[in-house]
This record gives structure tokens, sequence and C-alpha cells, in this order.
């Protein structure tokens, strides 16, 4: 009974140590950010990758989520008889929801997946001690461009999902359940204000560094990973990377939702 | 680190004291890149150099690549001791013309 | 376990006093003490498990010991500020074992890396500087590759020539033979000694290959489960009397006493 309590004991204390470990890594690099030089050849790189990369999935994605979301939300309103509300009902469950949620969902799956193996190879490969040994920062040359790019793109690339979601319900309404254009627009302009857009921006922006933060982090500690090593490790910490993001950022957004709406 | 010019012949001698290194050498090649660019010759004199590095070493190709586009010469002349080693290592006595001394350049 | 040390009268640049490591509860290494003169190729060999990497670890400064010191000409690295550091490890130069280099650039651009970051070079002197190391390792054909179409010896010499681009006063290397062919090896020790002589430069090879290290070492330190076991000429090392160091220098392998009934045991545990 009491290796049971042992080991519940131990691996509590293991989450709070790497709780502790992760932020310590985050405010090293957002010091990173700060130090001269900067790495800005880096920067663009990761926002060619984390930001214009996405936009074939984001545009796909947004386009589609906003015509389901309209075919739902017709046939809910259509008994109320409120279907000239639905614009405005698309809209704002876009922006106030799900265009930040699925668009870190959307770079969760692309960049936080291949953040977090480059990363972890790199730590496997001793890249990072031979940039310590250099006198170069890691935490500067390597992870504040990624925590930077994150922040640009992935508030862009919501906003983007955002109109192409709206666009899609747009198509929907006035294509197929034969809804005013003008009807339709005027109603997003009426429902949606600037609350609405103050938390997709808030969300985006604290998503972005959820992220971020824990690709880069599971990667970078990959050699702490018991049991495992080499190729093993790098998925293993991947996957928890992956799912750690998405059930933190469910939690910021619920948190944020109370907050904000 | 110090260094002068003095004239001989048709040439500027660029004489190097010291050690030439990461910090330094980029003061010489401002020099030397004047010297070629002013259409002289060079003869770089490394009687009184103790070290010099592979920034040195680079500065003195770069020296050399430009002195054979515009048809002038730049040689070695008295590399001794640790600079001689290093031009040895880095099979750079094959590129160079070395001279045991500056008055051993006849024309 | 007495530690001799080979009488020399040149200046001491790195010391090791006293130092234990240790992974958590782990201890790895005991009471190390040794010491590193200017312009010596110092060979620390030692068998898997040995804690040799951990030895090395600890003198570049990547993890702390849980006692003892290290000190760099005077600078003890373990409470040196940041900016000493730097300045230290600028001075010094690392060959990691598999190279280590950045998989996202080309290797020319993974040797110019240190001069771009710390230096205010002009840009032709600095891809001259870095052909004329890739010269030297016989890579001068790999340039605008990338890491990733190097094959490991490539990249073991990749390694070394940006280890050595700004010509430190300090190399280190970590295992230059493992995973090399015989040719290679030795010319990569050629290398080594030329690099000493010519730029008067202070090396400490981890291996656990003899032929280097007895071709190489001015001294070699041997260590033998995290202790220290002799350090001294190579002639020192061949007379020593020790067990271990006899073994390893001879390659015998350890003679593990068989008991028959035990093996018989193991061999048909859990069996029908």
């Amino acid at each position: 009974m009491f290796t049971q309590i042992e080991k519940l004991g131990s691996s509590f204390i293991g989450r709070i140590e790497e709780l502790g470990r992760f932020g310590l890594f985050l405010y090293s690099v957002i010091l990173g950010v700060f130090s001269r030089p900067f790495g800005f050849r880096e920067l663009v790189k990761q926002i060619a990758f984390i930001g214009a990369r996405s936009m074939p999935i984001i545009l796909l994605s947004g386009l589609f989520t906003g015509m389901v979301l309209a075919i739902q939300f017709y046939a809910a309103l259509v008994d109320f008889g409120a279907v000239d509300r639905m614009g405005g009902a698309v809209a704002q469950s876009i922006i106030q929801e799900l265009g930040p949620v699925m668009t870190a969902l959307m770079v969760i799956a692309r960049v936080g997946s291949a953040t977090c193996a480059e990363i972890a190879i790199m730590r496997s490969e001793q890249q990072f001690d031979a940039l310590t040994c250099m006198a170069i920062s890691p935490y500067r040359y390597v992870m504040a461009p990624r925590l930077l790019a994150a922040i640009v793109s992935i508030p862009l690339l919501t906003a983007i999902y955002n109109l192409v979601g709206i666009f899609g319900g747009y198509v929907v309404g006035v294509f197929l359940k034969d809804l005013s254009g003008t009807a339709f627009m005027q109603t997003v302009i009426d429902t949606i204000s600037w609350s609405d857009l103050r938390m997709s921006v808030v969300k985006s922006f604290l998503f972005a560094i959820l992220i971020i933060w824990i690709a880069m982090g599971k990667g970078f500690f990959v050699h702490l990973e018991k049991g495992v090593s080499g190729a093993e490790a790098v998925g293993r910490v991947t996957t928890k990377a992956v799912v750690a993001s998405a059930i933190s950022m469910l939690f910021v957004d619920y948190i944020a939702s109370s907050f904000l709406i | 680190m110090s260094f002068d010019c003095t004239e001989y012949l048709q040439y500027t001698v660029l004489h190097l004291t010291g050690e030439v290194d990461l910090s330094n050498s980029s003061k010489v090649r401002s020099c030397l890149l004047e010297i070629l660019d002013q259409g002289k010759s060079v003869i770089v004199d490394f009687s009184t150099l103790t070290y010099i590095d592979s920034s040195g070493m680079a500065t003195l190709v770069e020296g050399l690549n430009i002195a054979n586009k515009n048809n002038l010469s730049l040689f070695i002349a008295a590399a001794n001791g640790a600079p001689l080693q290093v031009i040895e290592l880095t099979r750079l006595n094959q590129v160079f013309t070395l001279v045991n001394a500056v008055e051993d350049i006849k024309e | 376990m007495t530690q001799k040390t080979a009488k020399t009268n040149t200046k001491s640049l790195i010391e090791v006093n006293q130092l234990d490591s240790a992974y958590g509860d782990r201890q790895v290494l005991n009471d190390i003490n040794l010491s590193v003169n200017e312009g010596e190729i110092l060979v620390i060999m030692g068998g898997s498990g040995s804690g040799k990497s951990t030895l090395l670890k600890n003198m570049l400064g990547l993890m702390p010991p849980s006692a003892g010191e290290i000190l760099f000409d005077g600078l003890n690295i373990c409470d040196a500020n940041r900016s000493q550091l730097s300045k230290l490890r600028r001075s010094m130069g690392v060959a990691f074992q598999g190279g280590a280099l950045l998989s996202s650039m080309s290797v020319g651009d993974n040797i110019k890396l240190p001069l771009r970051q710390h230096t205010d070079l002009d840009e032709n002197t600095i891809s001259i500087m870095s052909r004329l190391k890739l010269e030297l390792m016989n890579l001068a054909d790999y340039e605008d590759l990338m890491p990733s179409e190097l094959s490991g010896g490539m990249l073991k010499r990749a390694g070394l020539a940006r280890a050595v681009i700004m010509d430190p006063k300090i190399l280190f290397f970590d295992e230059p033979s493992a995973g090399l062919d015989p040719v290679t090896s030795v010319e990569l020790d050629q290398l080594i000694l030329q690099l000493r002589t010519a730029m008067n430069m202070t090396i400490i090879v981890v291996t656990h290959e003899l032929e280097s290290a007895f071709t190489i070492a001015d001294r070699i330190a041997v260590l033998f489960d995290g202790e220290l076991v002799i350090t001294g000429t190579v002639d020192e090392i061949k007379a020593c009397t020790d067990s271990r160091v006899i073994n390893l220098i001879n390659r015998t392998p350890r003679d593990i006493q068989l008991d028959a009934d035990q093996y018989l045991s193991r061999l048909t545990k859990g069996a029908e």
C-alpha cells in the first residue's frame, strides 16, 4: 500500500517540478526576446512557417466551419422565425469562440508537433550544448524568434479564419438559403461589438503563447523523459505536447470566455 | 600589434609587429586593401610578427586575390616560427610566394 | 588508487579540484583531481559508464558539480558570472560526438556561426576563414550542403572545423574516432597534433580508443567507475600495475566467474 502512496507522491512532485521547469523556461525565452543580437532571420523564417504556410488549412477549415455553422443556425433559428438574425449569430460564434479555438487546433496540429519534434531532435543531437559552449544563448537564438513569430502569426491567422468563416456563412445563407446578402451583412455589423473582437484577439494571443511554449518546452526537456530515448522519446514528447497544448488551450478558452463575455 | 608601411623599389612594405588576431586583423585588412586600391604591389614583412591567426591569414588571402585580379603582386617575407607553421598547416605556402627577406626581391 | 601526475614545468591552464558529480541520487564522479597544462594534449580515457562524458560536461560548464571546483586560468566556472563565462567560452572550442551542427543551416553557415555572432569581421574574411578550416578537414566541396546530407565522419569533421574556427586556446574533443574508419581516424589524430603545434592549442580529448590515445597524448587520465585511477604519460600508463589499467591496455575481457547452477537457472527461468 505504501508503494502506491509513494508512487502517487513522487508523480505529484514530478508534475510540480515540471511546472517549475516550464515556468523558468518561459522566463528564459522571454528574456531571450530582449537580448541582443536578436535572431531576425530566424524570426522571418518562423513567421513564414507558422503563419504563411498555415494559410491553406486556415482558409479551408474556416470556410467549412462557417458553412456548417450557418446550416446549423438556420435549422435552429427557422423555428423561431428568426433566420434574419443568422448572420450575426454565425459571426459572433466564430469571432468569440470558433475562430480562436479552431485556429489554435490547426496550428497545434501543424506547428506544435513539428516544432516540438524539431526542438527535441536538436536536444538529442547536443545542438543546444553546442550553442551554449559557443556562448550563444539557445533561448535568444532558437526559442525567442519562435515565440515572437507565434505571437505575431497566430492572432493574424485567427483574424483571417474569422473573415473566411463569416464568408462561409454568407455563402450558405445567400446561395443556399436564399437570404438577402445585405441583410446578412447588416446583422453581422449590428451584432458584433468591440468586446467580441477583443475577446478574439486576447484569446488568440494567449493561445499563441501557450502553444509555442508547450511545444518548445516539451522538446527542450526530452532528455528528461524517463524510460525512453532517441526516436521513441521524440515521438512521445511530440504527442504529449500536442495533447497538453490542446487541453490547456481549451481550459484557457473557458477562463477567457467567462471573464470577457 | 602594430604595423607600418615603408617603400621599397616599387612595392609598399607592410611591416607587421606582434600578434595579429581577431581583435585587430580588420585594421590590417583596411590598410592592405587601401594599398592595393592605390595600385601598388605589396610585400608583407613577417620578421617582427610573433603570431598570426586565421583571420589574419584570411585577410592576406583576400589581398592576394585582389592583387592577382589587378595584375599586382603580394609577397610574404621573413615568415618564421609560429606564423610559418600556420602557413604550412593551412598549405598556404603553396599559394603565396614566400621570400626570406624583403631585400631578396630584386625587381 | 594512487594518482601519479607527470612532472611538467608549464603553466596549469585548467584545474579540476575534488570534483564530485551526481545525477540526482546516483553518484557518477568521485573526488576527481586533474590539471591540464598549457599546450598539452590530455586524453581522458575510460570504458562506458566510467563517467568520462559526465566529467566533460562538468568541465564545459554544462552541468554543475555536486562538490568541488573547476578553474580555468584561475576563474572558477561554477560561480562565474554570465559575461565571464561568455568570454571564456569564446576562447574555447568544443567538437561534439555527432558534430552537433544546427540542422537548419548549411555546413558553411554552421562553421561561420561563431564568427558572425561574436566578431565584426568582414564577410569576405569570414568566408575565407571558414573555407580554410574546411580545406583542413578535407570538406571543401561540402560547404553548401545541409548537415542531413553528410555522413557521420564528415559531420564530425565539420563539427571540428566549427570548434576551431576562432583559433581557440583550448579545444575539447568528444570521441573523435568513434565511428570513423581507421584511415580517417589516423588522419584526424595527425590533425590534432598539428593543431597543437601550429596554434599552441591546449587539447582535451575524451576517447576510449587506445591507438589514438597513445598516438596523440602527452598525458592520459584513466577513469574507472567515476574515479581517476591514474594520470600520467603514455609510458607511465603502460607501466602501471593497477589491474584495471592493465586490462584496459591489453583489452582483456572482464573475467566474469560463472556459477553453473545460477547460470542454468537464469537460462531456464519461467519455463514450464
